[in-house]
């Protein structure tokens, strides 16, 4: 509930003297808002490649993200895609993931992996929602199963993101979140590179706080929508 | 942290001038921001009608303002937020202080936010007794220093990378391990992950306020933003009343304009919209999450011709291109906020009184307006305040003499001609191939940059001397 605070009042009525004009309807509001969102192609860069999914994949490993990639078929073929990432990453073999069933329920131990409670400066391995392409942003959005912290404690992030679940333009994102019948989340994640800075002199280093690493595994060849 | 706006403008830039490493330091970080800017808006050749449309958002929500408010207000609620308004900053700074006394709590960490530092919330939380830990690696270095921030982007541009050394030296538990960037950047991150995880109230700003669902939006590249409001009880949001936008589509469009302009990137590495406080089920986030509306100044700035510097969406774009700000950096601004963004807010948030040279502190080149995603029209802003502090009388007597002078001889032909000839002739005289490095009453300027000398004749000499040729 608000908090009973005049300031609101003062402040409304401030600010209705201020504009000194009739307040529209909110009908005549909502189609102005619309308007100005109308025509998105105009206002917004073009993606890399025709395919949704290559140019996400592109973005991600250009200079902007800055993330490696790998491909695999099947959501069953992660364990040992992780296990390749970390074979060549000298980061060990001991990972934590995502409290989801889709990866809890997966053969890690198979591929040589141990699995660990522990997410603080550990490999996090992650399962995103969706891609897009346009920014090469993974999103996530919490619940019981994505804790946010899982983004954010790791040394090293590995995000699985299926092919399907690869939209266009940011718009895209929100018109499939809002179909998914998600529409707001209590924290949504767009998660773009690794954690970085360009605080000292303006020269980027990865690993401010969060991930030094981000490593992304996209699952299926479907094309994107 | 100092606030010095109690000294003239003159003597802040005249310290910032006489800093040895101080240029170096902005150069290091503007000059590639600027770079790294033109790269990306290279890429991206529908920027000019982003820019369009992302003024035209702007002004939209201006126009709906108390509509927006109401709205976000429902919905927030609606989230479980508790909404609060305050219409100074002292009010925001008490509601602020209020909430982290009722939930006892000691430490506080906050992500950087230019309206926390607006309404002095990091002094508020220091006379409460209440331990202020800055996340941001940018402001853990002021916060270190005990300075202010000198961008609103990069609040440590001023510092260079042997300062930070130095610093993290004497502050840091552990030393740094080595002193070239990564081995700070690394001894930063071991200072404060722990107390990321101990803190029990988190504090940030918002990039964008989601009307339609309450939600508040930031940005950070360093992760920062979600480690300060995850792990704590409480997250607490302050935000200008002016963040709205109506849904995420609009903000996504805001989005493309401000990464490319602050940073040169394309989207920030961590885009958060944080939508109440932890759910049912829900594997972390915050029991508690509030969100202070603040106004300070801006419904002010609405009724007195500033709408347009209400669009402003603190890309610091303006400052990184001033070729003012390159010279003497933040802080000799004096005020939260620098550059020419800062020269327009700042009379508005402060007085006029206080700062009326800020907005002479500009070449007019119009490079701001030029670079400003939301085409804020900062010279002709600039300009207003330089003409209200005239009608004001708050110049000084010695502006309003030599102004005198000049009229006098400006609306009198052959007076002015005569002085002009004269002074043609006398700053002749110093002249040294074609330049002047030191004449008298001028070390305003020799002091720093030789002059260069004038033509032989004066304009109007030259011109007439064209015309009988012409004639002939």
């Amino acid at each position: 509930m608000t908090t009973p605070n005049s300031s609101r009042d003062v402040i409304l009525s401030d600010i209705a003297r201020a504009l000194a004009q009739p307040v529209s309807n909110s009908d005549a509001i909502a189609a102005e808002a619309r308007a100005l969102i109308g025509d998105p192609d105009a206002a917004r860069p073009a993606l890399l490649d025709k395919s949704c999914v290559e140019s996400f994949m592109a973005r991600v490993a250009g200079p902007k993200v800055g993330a490696t990639i790998d491909r695999i078929g099947t959501i069953g073929d992660l364990p040992a895609a992780v296990a390749r990432f970390l074979a060549g990453s000298g980061n060990g073999r001991l990972v934590a993931i995502q409290p989801t069933f889709m990866l809890t329920g997966l053969d890690w131990h198979g591929s040589g992996i141990g699995l660990t409670d522990t997410i603080d400066d550990c490999v996090v391995v992650g399962l995103a929602t969706w891609g897009i392409a346009e920014t090469g942003s993974l999103v996530f959005h919490s619940a019981s199963d994505m804790p946010v912290l899982y983004n954010f404690l790791g040394a090293v992030h590995i995000v699985a993101v299926h092919a399907g679940g690869i939209v266009a333009h940011l718009e895209d994102y929100a018109v499939a979140a809002r179909i998914a019948g998600d529409p707001a989340p209590r924290n949504v994640c767009l998660i773009t590179g690794a954690s970085g800075t360009t605080d000292i002199e303006g020269s980027l280093v990865k690993g401010a706080h969060g991930p030094r690493h981000l490593h992304v595994i996209l699952i299926g060849e479907a094309a994107g929508r | 942290m100092v606030r010095v706006l109690d000294r003239s403008f003159t003597a802040r830039a005249d310290a910032a001038l006489a800093n040895p490493t101080l240029k170096i330091a902005i150069e290091r970080t503007a000059g590639t921001a600027e770079r790294k800017r033109a790269d990306a808006i290279g890429d991206f050749p529908q920027f000019g009608t982003a820019c369009e449309r992302g003024r035209r958002i702007k002004d939209h929500v201006t126009d709906n303002l108390g509509y927006y408010l109401q709205e976000f207000e429902r919905n927030a609620i609606a989230s479980g937020a508790t909404v609060h308004w305050a219409r100074t900053s002292e009010e925001a700074c008490q509601i602020v202080i209020g909430i982290c006394k009722a939930a006892g709590a000691k430490r506080v960490t906050r992500s950087k936010s230019m309206l926390g530092e607006e309404i002095g919330l990091p002094h508020a939380l220091q006379a409460a007794g209440i331990e202020r830990v800055e996340t941001d690696l940018a402001e853990h270095i002021v916060q270190l220093a005990d300075e202010a921030p000198s961008h609103i982007v990069w609040p440590a541009m001023h510092k260079t990378r042997e300062d930070v050394a130095a610093l993290f030296k004497k502050m840091h538990k552990t030393a740094p391990l080595s002193d070239d960037i990564p081995g700070l950047v690394a001894s930063a991150r071991r200072d404060l992950r722990a107390k990321f995880l101990s803190a029990d109230v988190g504090i940030s700003g918002a990039n964008f306020l989601i009307a339609d669902t309450g939600a508040v939006c930031t940005v950070t590249n360093e992760g920062n933003a979600e480690l300060t409001t995850t792990p704590p009880r409480i997250h607490i949001v302050t935000a200008g009343i002016e963040k709205l936008v109506p849904s995420i589509d609009h903000a996504f469009v805001l989005l493309r304009l401000l990464v490319r302009s602050a940073t040169g990137g394309d989207f920030t590495q961590y885009t958060t919209f944080h939508c109440g406080p932890k759910r049912r089920g829900d594997a972390d986030g915050p029991e508690a999450f509030h969100i202070v509306l603040v106004d300070n100044g801006r419904t002010r700035m609405l009724a007195q011709g500033l709408k347009e510097m209400l669009r402003c969406i603190r890309c610091g774009a303006c400052m990184n291109h001033c070729v003012v700000y390159r010279q003497i950096g933040g802080h000799a601004y004096g005020g939260t906020y620098p550059g020419p963004m800062g020269s327009v807010l700042t009379p508005a948030l402060d007085g006029l009184a206080k700062s009326h040279d800020l907005p002479h502190a500009c070449t007019l080149n119009g490079k701001c307006a030029e670079v400003c995603p939301v085409e804020i029209p900062l010279p002709t802003l600039l300009r207003g305040w330089r003409d209200r502090s005239w009608k004001e009388g708050l110049e000084p007597k010695t502006v309003r003499a030599g102004l005198g002078v000049w009229a006098l001889m400006a609306t009198r032909p052959a007076l002015y001609r005569l002085a002009t000839t004269m002074g043609v002739q006398v700053m002749r005289l110093f002249s040294r191939a074609g330049w002047i490095k030191w004449m008298p009453l001028t070390g305003g300027w020799t002091r720093y940059r030789n002059f260069p000398a004038p033509q032989r004749t004066t304009f109007i000499a030259a011109y007439k001397a064209q015309r009988k040729d012409t004639a002939r």
